[in-house]
């Protein structure tokens, strides 16, 4: 028995979730966050959980963070200046990307600038094929020479990544061990190791990002280990993964790019085990902070994985919970356009200055802006207190963006807030679509700061109606890594037909697999408990660009059943595309394992219980749907398990303010989420 | 009375979403690669009269936010609700534009009453007719592009045409793709049925209808702002595919752009007569017609990012498509490859507006887009094998503030590559070079984005390789205000052995086992001097592959010298250059200035005065006699200007008295 915590870095805030395995008791935490000292605040935050709550640091057995620095790093272009090794005559591999660029529309879209710039580009000699032999050994001399010509240019890392390295690494690894033997200053990466999947820019380009990261990662989770020994705490901390796992920090130092997701990811899971709790199977998570808004679907209890997720700029080909983007949250900035139309967003003022309410200097009209002149927040401190909102403020800036719409000051603060959920409206609608799912079958699970804040009125724009607030919204992401798995992907690209003469190929490809899960488990991570091993095929018809991951059973490869494959295949392709085509070959593009040691999740102690409605701190005026209406406010630490209660009224916590309007009927379940059901 | 502004936004969103789930389950359900890799496909949301009101942003093609459904619509006398209307005959209303474009479009009803349609077109890979694909530029009428539907009812009362289905899929060569498609697309027009019902439910019948006009309303209006914030005046730009027909002249594309005040008239007389191949762009003389303002569309979204795409953008221009022309062509007139010339077309948009507001648009981009296809047999297997490749994809142009991008971009951002372990895990050839072409760019203060560089091996027998849509291997993507001209593309079958075969626009060859196959786009146009690029960034390029050392001395006196940059030598030797600098608002490259010294401004309006003035089917017979008669470049009449042009026309009806004009 002992405390655990989990811990996630956002723009703005730490957020700490600490669980207390002998009362079954769950706490937050949130703590400014200090750019200038990174890793700081995290000291800080286990000093207040030891004064407030009498954590021993040596009692706490298990501490799992999930940080943004690996994708700030990319974000902020502060990466390591990275030299790249290519096959030659193939060197423009990162500049021509896909060649697709976002914008189709303007004449002046542009690609990002890749992560290492054409002169630390090295081609080298040598070729692979495409059945894994070799068309030119590899010219040694080549190697030498860009490495003198890489630490020339100030390289302080080498990623190297050949054609057809997926399916043949040798050449990749002699010129490693070159590397190594002449320059073992400089870190080196191969693209057969990161991620080895076939396809040459996406292979690369997550091996780069891996390389691009790491100096920072390295120091990032160096001195992570160090402060948490110094501190007293003996538990190797654990990093979130955006797979949705965790993994040691050991580790993530040089497996970089596994951890890039971190934060979302977990945010996902950790709503996937709250809906899980609650009873829900199917949900729509909405997770909108100061700085950010995303969405993600919860199919029949899982969450979604896919490759591609956006970091920055660049595409990250690893299996990552799938995430999209709908906005930049609460920061987002209304202002008019020249035929007089209000618009929301895309800029945003971001947590500084933040919104003008905010008092931070900010003079622009935001969402949140738009809540606080519709009375909905500034009765009370945000943020565990950290800010106390000005509304008058607020009401200056709306009042700049009234004049110009020619509307009231509430009317047009109420504009500001149905243009910015119609958009995130047509945001999830085509996130729907993709899935090819139905939105009101699902329930809307709003958190982050300003979820709870924007989903009521989201639900009813979408039709959903049924709307889960978590306990701690603000803290869903730090409550996911207390929950996450020890989890790895490995992946082997086969390319064969699911037919009798791949048996021998799936079968050595699966014995591989087997062993790299087995060591990284076992040996890397020192995992003893039950593990689970899932095995899965990324699989298409003959001409399709691109393939679906097809769930199949471990005795189907090792009794050869290929017809078994085969037809698992047909059924995921039938029901995600709505046709098959049974006659067609069913080919294996990659063989993918991912094991996952379970850990043991909390307990949560169930709320007191009570009956019959709360009691309200006081009535408050608040203004939408063109009327003001009088509703109560509720402190969310006075609701107990069975209360009941119905919108309008706000429901006001430390790290969140939910907003809830009229035909919406609210009970508290026995963990003490807010469970809302709208009649109208 | 309009529906009031917060109203308008919110349901623009609503009706953004609409379009963007039909794509997005077209996309899902759809069977072809056309449809799931190039993305050839779009859906919208039209108002009841049939015109385009909302598309999606994320997936598609880029060419039809102003497209009129009306015309091909009302070619059906009446509708009752579960009815889907379609056509992929060009010349039945002027909506599809090649035959193998199928359009189908689904009346939504309220009350009895059309509210609007979904609608939407893909491009189905084989419509049958004289070739597989059903598109080749040596076809010379409509009939041998395959089967055509006039607007027929696909869908009567919710129940299926199964005749009209049995008549299509006997005549196509992929029935089961044509289809598979099909059925996703009805799907998509079925989910747009649904969410304007959802709208409808919410927002209620009046604010839809007002609000599908307003929002037209509020897109002509974004149109017209940025026409005001354009100077006056009129602005003459010609531009040239480099082959009418196959090896053939060049055809000639010319446009009089008359901007005054908040409107726009394009004139396009003076383009070349219609062609006996399939390059023309049917457009039934619409003067709003889509085809003939996609290069509005990317001109006006550059300068708003903002802008609502729709056809209230369309509005304030009008186009003037003289019949019997490349422009207007008269039935039963080829236009099949159609996408040659609309590549031309967009370039002279750009170059015009590039006239009126030099200050914000960019050089020409590479404006030409070889879509890469062979078929050959698998050696170990004895296979047939039949694979797209790679999109051969050039550079954009020299921006006002930045470089023109390499590889693809401008209005050629949209196509995606194959990988090249897909490509030799999939067929049978082996990829020698895949990447930027050096020096290919412009050159220019910014200079033009490079052209992307193919080179591969093939295997076996009979290797067939097609490369769609060949052009500017002879005329350059222009460079502006200073900037140079790209360099062309080309085709090269074993470049530098002793049998080597340079194709240039050649589409189609057959290659032997172990022959190496070259082809390269052109690059972007540059933008200002070359000469007042930084010494320090043509030093970049040089380091970085993109221009070579001699380069950077002769087109940007920039001498480099043990990678650094001589100062002393750079600045004597841009001193001299500056004294030859060529004048004018663009360079178009020696090709075209070689061409012009004979084919001058005036020959073309004789040409075109002439040509005009004779019945259609003489007009491309007599242009390729004239044409013989006075040549291009070196050994033509030069300077010869409207006299040459008469008398050779002179010669020709002396030679063929059957000329009645």
């Amino acid at each position: 028995m002992g405390y655990r915590i989990g811990v996630d870095i956002g723009g703005t805030f730490i957020d700490f979730c600490l669980f207390d395995e002998s009362s079954g008791e769950l706490r937050t935490l949130k703590v400014l966050t200090t750019p200038a000292t990174p890793g700081a605040e995290i000291m800080q935050g286990l000093k207040i959980l030891e004064d407030r709550y009498g954590v021993p640091p040596q009692e706490i057995v298990s501490f799992v963070h999930g940080t943004t620095v690996g994708i700030n790093t990319v974000i902020q272009r502060k990466g390591a200046s990275l030299a790249l090794f290519t096959t030659e005559k193939f060197e423009d591999v990162v500049e021509l990307a896909r060649l697709r660029m976002p914008e189709t529309y303007s004449l002046f879209s542009r690609r990002p600038d890749p992560l290492v710039p054409r002169d630390l580009i090295f081609g080298i000699g040598e070729r692979m094929l495409a059945d894994g032999s070799v068309d030119r050994p590899l010219d040694e001399a080549s190697v030498a020479d860009a490495v003198a010509r890489a630490r020339a240019k100030g390289a302080q890392g080498i990623v190297v990544a050949f054609l057809n390295a997926y399916r043949n690494p040798a050449h990749e690894e002699a010129a490693q061990a070159i590397v190594r033997r002449l320059a073992p200053d400089l870190f080196i990466f191969r693209s057969s190791e990161v991620w080895p999947v076939i396809r040459e820019y996406e292979r690369t380009t997550t091996a780069l990002i891996n390389g691009y990261i790491h100096p920072r990662v390295d120091l990032y989770l160096g001195s992570l280990q160090k402060a948490l020994i110094d501190h007293g705490v003996a538990a190797e901390p654990l990093i979130t993964k955006s797979n949705g796992g965790v993994m040691s920090a050991e580790i993530g130092k040089t497996n970089c790019v596994s951890m890039v997701l971190s934060g979302t990811a977990s945010g996902v899971m950790g709503a996937t085990w709250v809906s899980a709790e609650a009873g829900v199977r199917n949900a729509v998570t909405l997770d909108i902070g100061g700085t950010s808004a995303d969405v993600a679907l919860i199919i029949d209890g899982k969450p979604q994985f896919g490759m591609g997720e956006k970091i920055g700029e660049f595409p990250l080909y690893i299996p990552s919970v799938s995430v999209t983007s709908i906005g930049d949250g609460g920061g987002s900035i209304a202002w008019v356009d020249g035929f007089g139309v209000l618009k929301v967003g895309p800029e945003s003022a971001g947590s500084d200055p933040g919104p003008a309410c905010y008092g931070k200097g900010g003079t622009r009209a935001t969402i949140t802006d738009a809540f606080a002149v519709c009375g909905f927040i500034g009765h009370h401190q945000l943020a565990y207190n950290s800010v106390a909102p000005d509304v008058a403020k607020a009401r200056a800036a709306v009042q700049q963006v009234a004049d110009k719409v020619g509307l009231g000051l509430r009317e047009t603060a109420e504009a500001i807030i149905r243009i910015a959920i119609s958009g995130m409206f047509m945001e999830i609608n085509k996130l729907v679509a993709r899935y090819g799912v139905d939105v009101r079958d699902f329930a809307l699970l709003p958190f982050g700061g300003a979820g709870p804040m924007l989903g009521c009125f989201l639900a009813r724009e979408l039709g959903v109606d049924r709307v889960l607030i978590p306990t701690t919204p603000g803290v869903v992401s730090a409550l996911g890594g207390l929950i996450a798995d020890v989890k790895n992907d490995f992946i082997r690209t086969v390319f064969v037909d699911a037919e009798p003469d791949a048996v021998a190929v799936l079968r050595r490809e699966m014995a591989a697999l087997d062993a790299q899960g087995a060591r990284w488990l076992r040996e890397e991570q020192r995992f003893d408990g039950a593990v689970e091993a899932r095995w899965s095929c990324d699989m298409s018809y003959k001409g399709q660009s691109f393939e679906i991951e097809v769930p199949i059973q471990a005795h189907w490869l090792r009794d050869g059943d290929m017809a078994a494959i085969a037809t698992a295949f047909h059924d995921v392709h039938e029901r995600t595309y709505d046709f098959c085509d049974r006659a067609a070959p069913a080919h294996i593009v990659n063989l993918r394992l991912v094991v996952a040691g379970s850990t043991q999740k909390p307990q949560l102690r169930p709320l007191a219980t009570a009956s019959g409605r709360p009691e309200p701190e006081k009535m408050l005026d608040v203004f939408y749907d063109g009327v003001e209406h009088r509703v109560p406010l509720y402190r969310r630490g006075d609701l107990r398990a069975g209360h009941h209660f119905a919108g309008p009224c706000v429901v006001a916590q430390d790290d969140s303010t939910a907003c809830i309007p009229g035909g919406f009927a609210a009970e508290v379940d026995a963990l003490g989420n807010i469970f809302l059901t709208r009649s109208a | 009375m309009a529906i009031d502004k917060v109203t308008l936004q919110v349901l623009a969103n609503h009706c953004r979403a609409a379009a963007e789930n039909m794509a997005y389950t077209l996309y899902r359900t759809a069977h072809s690669t056309f449809v799931k890799e190039t993305e050839d496909f779009t859906v919208a949301l039209t108002d009841a009269a049939g015109k385009t009101v909302c598309v999606p942003m994320d997936l598609g093609a880029t060419w039809y936010p102003g497209l009129d459904y009306g015309a091909a619509m009302r070619m059906i006398p009446d509708y009752e609700p579960g009815d889907i209307g379609f056509t992929n005959d060009p010349y039945s209303g002027f909506l599809a534009t090649h035959s193998p474009d199928l359009h189908i479009w689904k009346p939504i009803f309220h009350e009895g009453e059309i509210v609007c349609y979904a609608v939407g077109h893909i491009h189905n890979t084989d419509v049958g007719g004289a070739v597989p694909a059903s598109l080749s530029r040596s076809l010379i009428e409509i009939h041998q592009e395959g089967i055509r539907f006039p607007p027929s009812k696909l869908y009567k009362a919710g129940r299926l045409n199964d005749e009209l289905m049995r008549v299509m899929m006997i005549n196509v060569r992929k029935p089961e793709q044509n289809w598979g498609d099909l059925k996703a697309f009805v799907g998509a027009m079925n989910t747009g049925e649904r969410k304007v019902k959802e709208m409808l439910a919410k927002f209620g019948i009046g604010t839809v209808r007002q609000g599908l006009s307003d929002l037209m309303d509020y897109a002509e209006f974004q149109a017209r702002e940025i026409l005001r914030g354009i100077p006056d005046g009129e602005y003459f730009f010609s531009d040239y595919a480099d082959e009418d027909s196959v090896g053939g002249n060049p055809c000639r594309l010319a446009l009089n752009l008359k901007i005054k005040g908040d409107e726009a008239i394009l004139d396009f007389t003076g383009s070349d007569p219609q062609l006996t191949s399939a390059i023309n762009v049917p457009t039934g003389g619409n003067p709003r017609h889509t085809l003939m303002l996609v290069g509005v569309y990317y001109v006006l979204f550059t300068l708003n990012p903002n802008l609502l795409l729709n056809s209230g953008l369309t509005r304030p221009f009008t186009c003037i498509l003289p019949e019997g022309t490349v422009v207007n062509p008269q039935f039963p007139a080829a236009v099949g490859m159609r996408s040659l010339t609309c590549g031309r077309l967009r370039s002279l948009i750009f170059g015009a507006f590039g006239l009126a507001i030099p200050e914000r648009m960019p050089a020409a981009p590479a404006g030409s887009s070889s879509i890469m296809n062979v078929m050959t047999h698998d050696n170990r297997s004895g296979k047939a094998i039949i694979a797209a490749i790679d999109p051969i994809v050039g550079g954009g142009g020299g921006m006002p503030h930045g470089d023109g991008t390499n590889g693809s971009g401008a209005d050629a951002a949209y196509l995606k590559n194959t990988p090249v372990e897909i490509n030799e895990a999939e067929v049978p050839i082996k990829i020698l070079r895949y990447g930027l072409a050096t020096d290919s760019g412009g050159a220019g203060r910014w200079r033009g984005g490079l052209a992307t560089q193919l080179d591969f091996q093939v295997f076996s027998p009979n290797t067939r390789i097609t490369a769609r849509n060949r052009d500017r291997s002879r005329f350059r993507p222009w460079g502006i205000l200073g900037g140079r001209a790209g360099k062309p593309s080309n085709f090269i079958l074993n470049p530098g052995t002793a049998k080597e075969r340079v194709l240039g626009n050649t589409d189609i060859l057959t290659a032997d086992p172990g022959d190496v196959i070259r082809i390269y786009s052109p690059g972007g146009g540059g933008r200002g001097s070359p000469l007042d690029r930084e010494p320090e960034r043509v030093l970049t390029d040089v380091v970085r592959g993109y221009v070579s050392v001699p380069a950077a001395d002769e087109e940007y006196g920039v001498v480099i010298r043990d990678g650094a940059v001589d100062m002393a030598a750079t600045v004597a030797r841009r001193a001299s250059m500056r004294r030859n600098e060529p004048e004018g608002h663009f360079d178009f490259g020696p090709e075209r200035i070689a061409y012009e010294r004979v084919w001058t401004r005036e020959a073309y309006d004789a040409l075109t005065g002439i040509l005009a003035d004779l019945p259609v089917h003489w007009r491309f017979f007599v242009k390729g006699r004239i044409f013989a008669k006075v040549g291009q470049g070196e050994d033509g009449m030069a300077g010869g200007g409207r006299a040459a042009i008469e008398q050779a026309y002179g010669e020709v009806r002396a030679e063929y008295p059957q000329i009645r004009s």
